[in-house]
């Protein structure tokens, strides 16, 4: 009977202590809270500030679906926290770190160093480690605040393009979590994908404006290389090509063989699967980093093809092909390593693939490994398998008079 | 007299053992053996067998006695007294420690804004039940919670595999075995947490000779389980963050609940584990006020719910003594290193030599 009474005592504290709970008493409704989308971190103007720009999706009230409104901002603060406090007294909903996808990193903030910056994010419990990183040329605010000509909000636009980044594998997709732990190897610089805002002409890229002036589109083409958290240099469309294809990062790619050499025809691609695999070679004590590079396209296009040619003809063609198209990866890959060798900057991971498969040697040089990035021997051996030529072997050939002329 | 059956054992000594172990291993066995340290963990947990070994032989010679009362009778009163009285402190401490724990780790990680009292008192409400309703309805208590620790930890584990980084776990043994010696001995006092904890429920295990040897069976099952299971949660913190990273979170684990998305549409499913990781916050607190109950009612024939109130009241104000979270887990390391391993490290074995030699040479 006692023993009845307790339970049903303590059943009771437990129904009022449930009341307590602060999720009875402190709900928010959604359109009550304002999700941040992206963070943009640039230099402020004052010393020792910064220009956080944050960029909110602020569903509207009453509104069918999922509308939402972009409400982008910049503060000018000395921290986050700062920024989130000025945030705070101008709108009048509660700001929502959950939902970041973006953080945009301007470049002069990046050159300064950001560590400082992404504390906040990497210590705060709502953020998330899947968070992307990006780097852009000049402001992040100015990429922010891009109105596109889809409607789409430019942290959304950014973040899409980065999940179907393995359609084209030219550029790396870098997480929160990624950078962090590139950061605790130590012997490997860290590296982000460039986003830049492009004005109609711009890189040969045309498009009906609506406004009078400004970008109205966003481009994710290169790469930043930091030191840690200071940028320190960029890399063309080309090195970074490179660089994913020696991280094992591409998983579809186009490519094409113009320009590589005098030829007359010309192949374009679609890699369909590709697969990079490393050996640290010893060869009578002289220790190399072999890159092995198996990639299976589908040739898309042939450019130039004027003559019919036999089956036998088109298979010594797609040979040729192979041959072309190992050259235009193994051109990627060395640009990348040979920008790596110019900034003395470990950005493709070479002095931990050593430690991975050779830490007895590792051990000898690691203390001395940024002076010996340079002279350390690297090779990169491709192999191209053309699976088909897509529904057709020969091209189109114009009649025998057209051809004359 | 209140029994579990052997079943109940091991599914109760795997939970105890368990606890929230999942939650600092990782940083712990990195932060002693670097890359290797998922290594440690298995030899770590596996010094619980030789001790419960001892335990159970000193069961067999002294049926329905616990440890406290065995050693009274091995060492004498009042050195039995005193081991009874260290007991007591250790186990009450570390018991209130673990009630900090419990909040902090909401408050850092999921409710930063519910006030610490409501973690405090509503973890020490389900511990006073547990406690007050008896060692069996611990026991089925465990049995329900234990395997959803299990398949919680299981799917943080699987739904973790895609955000892997390539080679994180190579080089393999590059600095040799003594990583695996360094963090195999920071993992150690977790073994003889549970350890404190089988010394006092000896009186309600059964002890027939048949039983004895499943009783041994359970503890060797619980130690392979649980010690597999954390290894696979230090090993895939190390392959999704690196040996640094793990090394310098706080709650790794919590982490990686964090960054789980299922098909880039299910994310936050962090508040389900998080639930989870309640039910054995509790466990791993009741089991400590059991062993603090058992001790007073041996050493000093405390007992009844007025004592039960008053381990309540010095488990909360421990708690509350501990509301800075850094300080707490300094505190936490300290009494495992310097306290409970050494205690129970030297107890059992001197205990068990002892007995050992007061048969062989003929004293009763």
């Amino acid at each position: 009977m006692k023993r009845n009474g307790c339970r049903v005592g303590l059943v009771l504290i437990l129904i009022t202590g449930l009341l307590f709970i602060t999720g009875c008493w402190g709900k928010r409704e959604v359109e009550e809270l304002a999700p941040l989308i992206s963070i943009g971190f640039d230099l402020g103007q004052k010393p020792n500030t910064y220009l956080v720009t944050g960029q909110y999706a602020l569903p509207n009230k009453g509104a069918a679906g999922a509308e939402v409104k972009d409400w982008t901002m910049s503060f000018e603060a000395s921290s986050l926290r700062e920024a989130y406090e000025m945030t705070y007294k101008i709108l009048n909903r509660t700001p929502f770190n959950g939902s970041v996808k973006v953080i945009v990193i301007g470049e002069d903030m990046a050159k300064a160093g950001f560590k400082d910056m992404l504390d906040f994010t990497q210590r705060f419990s709502e953020f998330r480690r899947t968070i992307y990183l990006v780097l852009t040329k000049g402001k992040a605010q100015d990429v922010l605040n891009v109105k596109l000509r889809n409607g789409e909000m430019p942290a959304m636009s950014i973040k899409n393009h980065l999940e179907q980044g393995d359609e084209l594998s030219s550029f790396p997709t870098v997480r929160l979590g990624h950078y962090l732990t590139i950061l605790g190897r130590k012997s490997t610089a860290p590296i982000m994908p460039l986003v830049k805002s492009i004005k109609s002409g711009d890189g040969g890229i045309e498009y009906k404006a609506e406004g009078k002036d400004g970008a109205e589109e966003i481009q994710l083409e290169g790469a930043g290389v930091f030191r840690g958290d200071r940028l320190v240099d960029l890399l063309t469309d080309e090195e970074t090509k490179g660089y994913m294809w020696l991280e094992n990062n591409v998983v579809h790619r186009f490519i094409n063989t113009v320009g590589l050499e005098e030829s007359k025809v010309n192949f374009s691609a679609h890699v369909l699967k590709s697969t990079t695999k490393y050996k640290v070679a010893d060869t009578n004590g002289k220790i190399e980093l072999q890159y092995q590079i198996k990639a299976s396209v589908a040739v898309e296009e042939v450019l130039g093809q004027n003559e019919q040619l036999s089956e036998t003809e088109w298979v010594e063609l797609m040979k040729g092909a192979e041959k072309s198209f190992a050259k235009v990866i193994e051109k990627e890959c060395e640009l990348s390593i040979q920008k790596e060798k110019q900034l003395n900057l470990d950005f493709l991971g070479v002095g931990r693939h050593i430690e991975e498969r050779n830490s007895a040697y590792w051990k000898t040089v690691k203390d001395q490994w940024a002076e010996k990035i340079a002279d350390f021997p690297v090779s990169v051996n491709v192999e191209v398998t053309v699976h088909h030529s897509g529904m057709s072997n020969n091209s189109v050939i114009n009649s025998t008079s057209e051809r004359q002329e | 007299m209140e029994r579990i059956s052997t079943h109940q054992f091991m599914t109760l000594g795997a939970a105890v053992l368990m606890g929230t172990t999942f939650l600092p291993v990782a940083s712990i066995a990195t932060g002693a053996g670097g890359r290797d340290g998922w290594m440690s963990v298995l030899p770590g947990f596996a010094m619980v067998i030789p001790y419960s070994l001892m335990v159970l032989s000193l069961l067999a010679q002294y049926p329905n006695k616990n440890l406290l009362q065995i050693s009274e009778a091995l060492l004498g009163k009042w050195i039995g007294k005193c081991i009874g009285v260290i007991y007591i402190s250790i186990t009450g401490y570390f018991g209130g420690l673990l009630l900090s724990q419990c909040g902090d780790i909401y408050e850092r990680s999921i409710m930063p804004l519910t006030p610490l009292w409501l973690f405090y008192l509503g973890g020490l409400l389900l511990v006073f039940y547990t406690v007050s309703s008896g060692v069996e309805v611990f026991a089925r208590f465990s049995e329900i919670v234990f395997p959803m620790i299990v398949i919680a930890l299981v799917l943080n584990i699987g739904l973790s595999i895609p955000r892997m980084e390539q080679g994180e776990l190579l080089p393999i043994l590059s600095e040799g075995l003594k990583p695996i010696f360094s963090g195999a001995f920071k993992i150690m006092p977790f073994a003889m947490e549970y350890i404190l904890f089988l010394a006092g429920i000896l009186t309600f295990l059964p002890n027939s000779k048949k039983e004895l040897a499943q009783l041994k069976n359970g503890v060797w099952r619980a130690v392979f389980l649980v010690g597999i299971l954390d290894m696979l949660v230090v090993l895939i913190q190390i392959l999704v963050f690196g040996p640094e990273e793990v090394n310098r979170l706080v709650y790794g684990l919590l982490v990686l609940g964090k960054i789980v998305e299922i098909s880039r549409t299910v994310s936050g499913v962090e508040s389900l584990f998080m639930g989870v990781w309640l039910g054995a916050s509790v466990v791993k607190i009741s089991a400590f006020f059991f062993t603090v109950t058992w001790g007073l009612e041996t050493v000093f024939g405390f007992k009844g719910v007025k004592w039960n109130l008053a381990v309540c009241a010095v488990f909360l104000g421990i708690a509350f003594g501990f509301v800075r979270g850094h300080s707490l887990f300094v505190e936490i390391t300290l009494v495992d290193d310097y306290l409970i391993l050494p205690f129970a490290s030297v107890w059992i074995p001197i205990l068990w030599g002892v007995s050992r030699w007061k048969k062989g040479a003929g004293v009763q």
